[in-house]
């Protein structure tokens, strides 16, 4: 196998079903190091559940995930965070008890385990990510005294200091008003710098656009679409996904006498 | 809310003057064994009666602690651990009345069984989370015991059956205060142990376990490994206080060494001391367990309560008890430590505040 070529994280035909119902069917796709990868979906299209499938949450039904070539489907969530994978909840789950420092230092404390440290070293990472972050100023409160995007700030940051080769980011920007997501937005640039490859779940289109380069459509657990943003969001099938047969309908007839005018 | 510097003050005294009453009583102990003291009737130190009370309350220390590192840190509310208290006793029991084995060798041996024992059982029962793991430890702590007394071989009782088991006296000068130190020896490990654990990485793995599995697990903390080392090492604890008192007691049985209400009360004093913390735990079982020898007649400085008949005091008693946990739970949920630490202080609005964060 050419190693140059080979993608950070491939997924082959991976599938994952409750009951009779497939929330991810089959999906296939591979995230490039150092890229920052879009996945969009209307609401139950199995975008977290994907999610959970990589980061060992759930296990998958069928087909395979590769970690630079390694098979990791299969592995509890705990060895798969080892190997260099972060993530973040929709939902946040913040540790309720501690500090905004120590949330972040535990994330230090564990992780990925090229990067493993001991308290003082733990502390000192958790520092750093929480400059990164934009969390410096808070870094001693507790969690109860956060708003909610700092609460997102906070996920964000705690997986940032397990330090990650790949993070996968669930929703990070939802419910967050337009200055908090270019906020967002800045900090997920600002992680990206330091040479994190990017997986982003987002509802929110303009994020989409702004950041990836790439995008990956999932409807009914199937990925729909694949490619640039900008084409991606214009095709038909997404547009159907999102807003029904009949407006897709109508804007090709508008296209249309747009073309003919 | 943050108190003002002078009351913070006051209760840092406050908590020293009570850790010197105890620590003072430890050192003065042995006065007991001077002719001169015992001649002087010195109560509370030459009184047989109070040394076995001290030696109880000091042993409840140490079950509520060890409680804590699973109950309180890891968050799993263990209702079983009485199981491990018996195995430990049970242990030493057997190897010094059976296999004639000298006291202070199979004594170490009490915490490695009972934490062999809570590894095996944890793996399956660790899996379980919330009341289920709490029905299910509770089961286990009852059919421990149910085990011990009625496992025959050849038509004997293997382990003494319903008659008991009897070990030879230790034979050392001044039993009474021996044991009582001993028993404290167990206690100040139990406490290290808890100050160790918060302030290592496994402790961070295990609050984190607590305050959420799930996120737990995604940030690299192998969750069944820490949650079963630290039901193990709770065991430990655990054993090696049943192991003191199987030698101490001299005679043991499903009674004496797997009763059901150690269960709740070292949970109780785990709460009521407050739970997560290093001395919490410790202090919530002086109290308690004195409020127990209190109820149950037993203490020195007893009186009669009111309209309660001599027969119905123990019933009386659970029922002080059953409320007691109740008020706790509501209006002093981090535990009396909360008020020890010089950041908050017992008033009214506490007792609102604390009211409204534990109501939904």
């Amino acid at each position: 196998m050419n190693t140059a070529a080979q993608p950070q994280l491939e997924l082959r035909g991976v599938t994952k079903r409750f009951g009779g119902v497939g929330a991810v069917d089959d999906v296939t796709f591979q995230v490039e190091k150092g890229e920052i990868l879009g996945v969009i979906g209307p609401n139950g299209a199995g975008k977290t559940t994907l999610l959970n499938c990589i980061s060992g949450v759930y296990r998958v039904d069928g087909g395979d995930i590769r970690w630079e070539g390694r098979s990791i489907a299969g592995l509890p969530p705990h060895r798969i965070a080892r190997l260099g994978i972060g993530r973040t909840f929709q939902i946040v789950r913040p540790f309720g008890s501690m500090t905004v420092r120590e949330n972040a230092a535990v994330g230090a404390l564990f992780g990925s385990s090229a990067a493993r440290r001991g308290l003082k070293e733990a502390f000192e990472v958790a520092d750093q990510v929480l400059q990164l972050v934009g969390l410096k100023a808070k870094a001693d409160h507790p969690v109860s005294a956060l708003t909610i995007p700092d609460r997102k700030r906070l996920e964000v940051a705690r997986a940032v200091a397990t330090r990650p080769q790949l993070l996968l980011l669930d929703e990070v920007m939802a419910g967050l008003n337009n200055v908090e997501i270019d906020e967002a937005l800045e900090m997920v640039r600002a992680v990206h710098a330091t040479g994190v490859t990017v997986l982003l779940i987002e509802h929110v289109m303009r994020v989409i656009v702004g950041i990836c380069r790439r995008a990956i459509v999932l409807d009914f657990g199937h990925v729909l679409a694949e490619g640039e943003p900008e084409v991606v969001l214009r095709d038909e099938r997404v547009i159907k996904a999102y807003l029904g047969e009949r407006y897709a309908k109508r804007l090709r007839g508008e296209r249309g006498q747009d073309s003919a005018s | 809310m943050i108190a003002t510097a002078g009351s913070q003050r006051r209760w840092r005294r406050i908590f020293l003057v009570v850790g010197a009453i105890v620590a003072a009583y430890a050192l003065l102990a042995p006065l007991s064994s001077l002719d001169a003291a015992q001649s002087a009737g010195i109560p509370l130190l030459t009184d047989k009666f109070w040394f076995r009370i001290a030696t109880y309350v000091v042993m409840f220390v140490v079950l509520a602690t060890a409680w804590n590192i699973i109950g309180g840190i890891t968050g799993y509310a263990a209702f079983g651990n009485v199981a491990f208290f018996g195995i430990g006793a049970y242990t030493t029991g057997m190897l010094i009345a059976k296999a004639k084995w000298p006291f202070l060798v199979a004594l170490p041996l009490a915490p490695v069984l009972a934490a062999l024992f809570a590894a095996l059982v944890g793996l399956p029962l660790l899996r379980l989370r919330g009341h289920y793991f709490a029905v299910a430890s509770l089961g286990v702590g009852v059919a421990v015991g149910e085990l011990v007394q009625n496992i025959d071989y050849n038509g004997q009782p293997v382990f003494g059956g319903a008659s008991g088991l009897f070990l030879p006296i230790y034979a050392v000068g001044h039993r009474g205060l021996f044991f009582f130190y001993l028993m404290c020896g167990a206690a100040a490990v139990a406490i290290a142990v808890t100050w160790w654990v918060l302030r290592s990485r496994f402790g961070y793995g295990l609050i984190a376990i607590r305050e959420n599995e799930d996120a737990a697990a995604v940030i690299g903390v192998n969750t069944t490994a820490y949650k079963v080392a630290a039901f193990a090492l709770a065991a430990a604890l655990t054993g090696l206080a049943g192991g003191i008192f199987s030698q101490w007691n001299v005679f043991i049985n499903q009674d004496n060494t797997f009763p059901i209400e150690y269960n709740v009360q070292m949970i109780l004093m785990a709460l009521l001391g407050g739970t997560g913390t290093v001395f919490g735990p410790a202090a919530g079982a002086v109290l308690l367990q004195l409020l127990i020898q209190f109820l149950g007649g037993s203490l020195p400085i007893s009186f009669d309560l009111p309209f309660v008949s001599s027969e119905a005091r123990p019933i009386v008693a659970q029922v002080i008890l059953g409320l007691l946990l109740v008020v706790v739970v509501i209006f002093v949920p981090r535990g009396v430590i909360d008020f020890f630490g010089g950041r908050t202080r017992l008033s009214l609005s506490y007792l609102r505040r604390s009211l409204r964060d534990t109501s939904l």
